[in-house]
């Protein structure tokens, strides 16, 4: 603009530099509206959340989410039961329904008292529901004591059978424990397992990759190459060597921990690889130059200008890795080498369902499955919204 | 199927052709009726001697009807499911032809033998049945004895500690002598009551082998050359190796070995299908002269044994009882129309179906001090609800007691069953306080003497999931007395290792296997004898061993059990043996060095509708009795015996 007015100074000899005091106004030449400047003007952020909401599925997936991982706080709330609870006289109780209507009179939510008989030639427990004896379920009610947190002793619960019934909705297990609360509680661990895991194998990959990627040569080939053997190893003998390397006097509650970290130790490389690409190629881009050219030191760059650049897709990537996670931990404890007992997971119940007798005789103990299927099918929902969303402009 | 009727065209149509064939004179006809049909065409073609000629003189005569059974038919499959290559031994125990037997009464019969005279309890007369034959046809006689005692027994490259434990008592062999044909003698100067029982075992201990096969594998008969060319043959290292793996006959591995079992082995491993026929010599009998096995064939297919109970409700076994546990009843119950098949139940013989066995040479010192404490091990045990567990996973139908014997064998005494077996969680917090396991943690988790928490890791084989639940019951249980439980799956075998290590101090494994034993077998499964007994690993090991390896026991208990295992490997009157035998379940019951949680537990036997001859109640116990062993499992027979014969492998 400006550049015509100065005569250039003698080759060889510094360039001026000069900046223009006056705030830079690029649209000076053309006005925009109220709502052209709403869409103009718009943060990334802005555009990522407009461009997610018109991805249906991802938003219920989203919601789906949300409210299940709102619901792991208050575990012990939501079961009717504790879930170390056994119920001797129940044992193997198929799933109990919940009616409204008795004799044609609308009562509120109840459940029948159920007739225990054993059926000594097949050696099976029966249960039938009599009708005569009727137990209306009660809300926010005094139930199985339990400890919040580990910490808290409380024994509040949203829902309680009636006095004296019985509320099994999703049945009982061998042991005779309520499924719909081992369910409940098992959800704290399943979920979770996918969080941490995930934020182990996000610090990684993004400090391995992010180095490799802005500082390239020797490092980033050195990098590289681990990553191929890590990715070359069969994930299942691997956690299984990792897993049987924790020893067996462990608190559950460490194994807990110890599996996260070896699923997210082994989890990274991928994370790696794309932030790496992503710093090639972004930190060779004009903005970057320029921001070099200001003077800006590393880290302004990296943290101000590239990291920005990548996050939302780095989101995106992340969500779609957790599900894998999930079903990691899902896999080992099915395995009978991850949680163990008494701590409780979907992956822990699930092994405990891996029989040909289970199958034909008490279908319901296989119900873990359903909400594994949801949850991974919600995440992969998400991140795939989440990944259209990441990038606004296309 | 061949009927007699169908025997009596046989007999008009072939003479003619067999005459020409054999080339030989038949004056009279021939009666092939109490043959096998799957002999007939060989007898008459000359490949097969008749029946006569095969039976030794005096065989073997099962009285059926005597026994509440009927005679059957010949012909017929039975087919089994095995988890592994090595089950095929399960042939050798389950037909169960031993020199000597124990029959259902508990009492030693000869089986093999015609007769055994014993002299003061210590000179052993051994009369073979004049006559009787190898598998193979060549006849079975003192030399067989011979054989093995002077060339493989007492030969130093073949058995280098010598004669098996068995046959040494108190450091003396014995003196064998062949009087004649049919007729050996074992020696001793002192009573040897072990000698019998051992050879009547499940896995007996053997004292002859078919000679006439052997020896081309012995350095002293073969010829050099073609040893040498049969030991590269089978890439062994010496011919010491190599007679050792054609010898092996408990499990079956070599089918050219001769045999007198029931059926003989005609697959060589590796193999995931497994065939037995007819063993044409055998020397078993029914009352009417007919030989037995009754079924002509057995088989055995190899799977995996998780998948066994389904394969079993498809009716792909005829007779079948491992790898199904009392957990897979009602599954099995259900499917009993389809696969055509009923499922019956038998007891099981263990003393315990499940025990807790602490292990007394841990090599972690704070646990070893703890668990030698007699006032730990009895609050471990009468904290367990025994009750509860039989409910929740027996239905009830097992007993709740301590590992002792049963009542089927004459030394039952409630007493020794009830030791400690009461739930008193009371009294187990007393004595675990009495201990100095009296202070605890926050958690309400006691502490050891040295101030470490009072976790159990328990090593389980854990292929069954009964024995996982009852874990996660004990360890309800135990929380209540402030021990933490900790159940850890690993493998059968590295559980055996890390027992004998010392790493595990605690694990779970099936109680005594010989729970209805009378006086007369040894009582070793109660004292310190062999490093399997996981309660004392390596004392067990010093006793094995006579002191070269182990550790010498040093616990007041298991040294006078040590002791009296001694006294009654001297001992000559079953009065005398009664009292030792009492003695030591009385020590082990007061002592607690097993946990025993549920025993008399049912086990399930699944039989096919046309098998017959299947005991409808018994009791399932490897030693004494070899499973189906001791119910001849000869003497079953099929209903329809040759249609079996179209269905072969699933």
């Amino acid at each position: 603009m400006s550049a015509t007015t100065h005569s250039l100074p003698p080759p060889g000899a510094p360039l001026d530099h000069f900046v223009d005091d006056a705030p830079f106004d690029p649209y000076a030449t053309e006005p925009m509206t109220k709502a052209q400047e709403r869409i103009y003007l718009a943060s990334q952020l802005t555009l990522m959340w407009w461009k997610f909401k018109r991805h249906r599925l991802a938003v219920v997936s989203g919601l789906f989410l949300a409210v299940l991982y709102a619901s792991i706080l208050i575990s012990e709330f939501l079961a009717p039961y504790n879930y170390t609870e056994r119920h001797t006289d129940f044992i193997r109780s198929p799933p109990q329904a919940v009616h409204l209507f008795h004799d044609g009179n609308f009562i509120g939510p109840f459940t029948y008292g159920l007739t225990y008989t054993l059926d000594m030639e097949k050696l099976r427990r029966n249960y039938t529901e009599d009708t005569s004896r009727i137990y209306p379920v009660r809300f926010f009610c005094r139930g199985d004591s339990y400890r919040f947190w580990g910490l808290v002793e409380g024994n509040l619960h949203l829902v309680c059978p009636g006095e004296g019934g019985t509320l099994f909705v999703l049945g009982t297990d061998r042991l005779g424990r309520d499924m719909l609360s081992r369910l409940i509680y098992g959800a704290r661990i399943s979920l979770t397992i996918g969080l941490i895991g995930i934020s182990v194998s996000f610090g990684l990959g993004i400090i391995i990759g992010g180095l490799a990627g802005y500082y390239g040569g020797w490092f980033d080939l050195l990098t590289q190459r681990a990553i191929e053997v890590v990715q070359s190893l069969p994930h299942i003998p691997l956690w299984l060597a990792l897993s049987s390397v924790m020893p067996p006097t462990w608190s559950p509650l460490l194994v807990y921990f110890g599996i996260t970290i070896i699923l997210g130790l082994m989890d990274w490389t991928g994370l790696a690889r794309a932030v790496r690409s992503k710093l090639l190629s972004l930190r060779e881009d004009d903005y970057v130059v320029a921001a070099q050219l200001m003077g800006a030191k590393t880290p302004r760059i990296v943290f101000r200008h590239l990291v920005p650049g990548f996050m939302s897709h780095l989101i995106a990537m992340a969500t779609i890795a957790i599900p894998s996670m999930i079903l990691g931990e899902t896999a080992l404890s099915f395995l009978g080498l991850g949680l163990r007992p008494p701590i409780t997971s979907w992956g822990v119940m699930l092994n405990e369902a891996q029989n040909i007798n289970i199958v034909v005789l008490y279908p319901w103990l296989i119900l873990p499955v359903v909400p594994v299927i949801a949850v991974i099918l919600a995440f992969n929902f998400l991140g795939d919204g989440l990944r259209d969303a990441a990038d606004p402009y296309r | 199927m061949l009927t007699r009727r169908a025997f009596g065209i046989l007999s008009l149509l072939l003479p003619a052709s067999g005459l020409l064939r054999a080339g030989r004179a038949l004056a009279e006809p021939r009666d092939l009726s109490l043959e096998p049909p799957s002999f007939v065409r060989d007898i008459w073609e000359g490949r097969l001697p008749e029946l006569a000629q095969r039976l030794p003189q005096d065989p073997r005569v099962i009285d059926l009807p005597a026994m509440g059974r009927a005679p059957g038919h010949y012909g017929g499959t039975m087919r089994m499911l095995m988890g592994d290559q090595r089950d095929i031994r399960m042939m050798t125990v389950y037909s169960y032809a031993r020199l000597v037997v124990f029959d259902l009464k508990g009492d030693i019969v000869p089986d093999i033998l015609a007769k055994v005279d014993i002299e003061q309890g210590r000179i052993f007369t051994l009369h073979l049945r004049k006559g009787h034959r190898w598998s193979d046809g060549h006849p079975f006689t003192s030399e067989d004895f011979r054989y093995w005692w002077d060339d493989v027994a007492n030969n130093a490259h073949l058995s280098p500690d010598g004669p098996p434990l068995q046959l040494v008592v108190k450091g003396e062999r014995p003196v064998f002598e062949v009087v004649d044909e049919t007729t050996v003698r074992f020696m001793w100067s002192t009573p040897n009551p072990g000698f019998l029982p051992a050879l009547a075992g499940a896995q007996p201990v053997l004292i002859m082998l078919p000679a006439h096969y052997m020896k081309q594998f012995h350095q002293r008969y073969a010829d050099p050359v073609r040893l040498g060319a049969l030991i590269r043959g089978e890439r062994v290292k010496g011919w010491g190796a190599l007679h050792d793996r054609m010898a092996r006959s408990y499990r079956p591995e070599n089918p050219d070995l001769p045999t007198l079992s029931a059926w003989m082995p005609t697959t060589k491993p590796p193999a995931e299908f497994f065939v037995f026929k007819r063993n044409p010599y055998y020397h078993r009998v029914d009352e009417q002269g007919r030989q037995l096995p009754y079924v002509d064939e057995v088989t055995m297919s190899i799977g995996t044994s998780s998948l066994i109970p389904a394969k079993v409700a498809a009716g792909a076994a005829d007779l079948q009882a491992r790898y199904i546990s009392f957990a897979d009843y009602t599954f099995l119950k259900e499917g009993e129309h389809n696969g055509h098949y009923h499922v019956r139940l038998w007891e099981r013989g263990e003393g315990a179906y499940v025990t807790l066995v602490p292990n007394l040479n841990v090599a972690d010192p704070g646990w070893r001090a703890v668990l030698r404490d007699v006032r730990v091990r009895r609050a471990l045990s009468v904290a367990i609800n025994r009750r509860d567990i039989n409910q929740v996973i027996f239905f009830g139908l097992g007993h709740e007691g301590a590992n002792t014997v049963l009542p089927g064998s004459p030394l039952y005494d409630s007493r020794y069953d009830h030791a400690w077996a009461q739930y008193d969680p009371a009294l187990a917090n007393k004595l675990l306080d009495e201990a100095g396991l009296d202070k605890r943690d926050d958690d309400g988790i006691r502490l050891l003497p040295n101030g470490r928490r009072a976790e159990i890791t328990i090593e389980t084989a854990g292929d069954n999931t009964e024995e996982t639940d009852i874990l996660e019951l004990v360890g309800y249980d135990w929380e209540k007395i402030g021990i933490k439980l900790y159940a850890r799956g690993v493998q059968r075998d590295l559980l055996r290792r890390s027992v004998i290590a010392g790493n595990a101090t605690m694990a779970v494994w099936p109680g005594l296997d010989n729970a209805t034993a009378g006086p007369n077998m040894p009582p070793d499964s109660l004292a310190p004898t062999s490093s399997m007994q996981f309660q004392w690993p390596l004392w067990g090991q010093y006793v094995d061993t006579m002191g070269r390896e182990g550790e010498k026991p040093d616990l007041p208990a298991a040294e006078k059990l040590v002791d009296l295992a001694k006294q009654w490997r001297r001992s000559v009157t079953p009065e005398e043996r009664r009292q030792i035998w009492e003695k030591m379940l009385q020590i082990n019951a007061d002592q607690v060095f097993t946990i025993g949680i549920v025993n008399r537990t049912s086990q399930p036997v699944v039989v096919n509708d046309r098998l017959r001859n299947v005991p409808e109640v018994g009791i399932y116990s490897f030693e004494p009795g070899a499973y189906f062993g001791i119910y001849l499992i000869d003497t079953f027979w099929f209903e329809d015996g040759n249609a079996a014969l179209e269905v072969k492998r699933d």
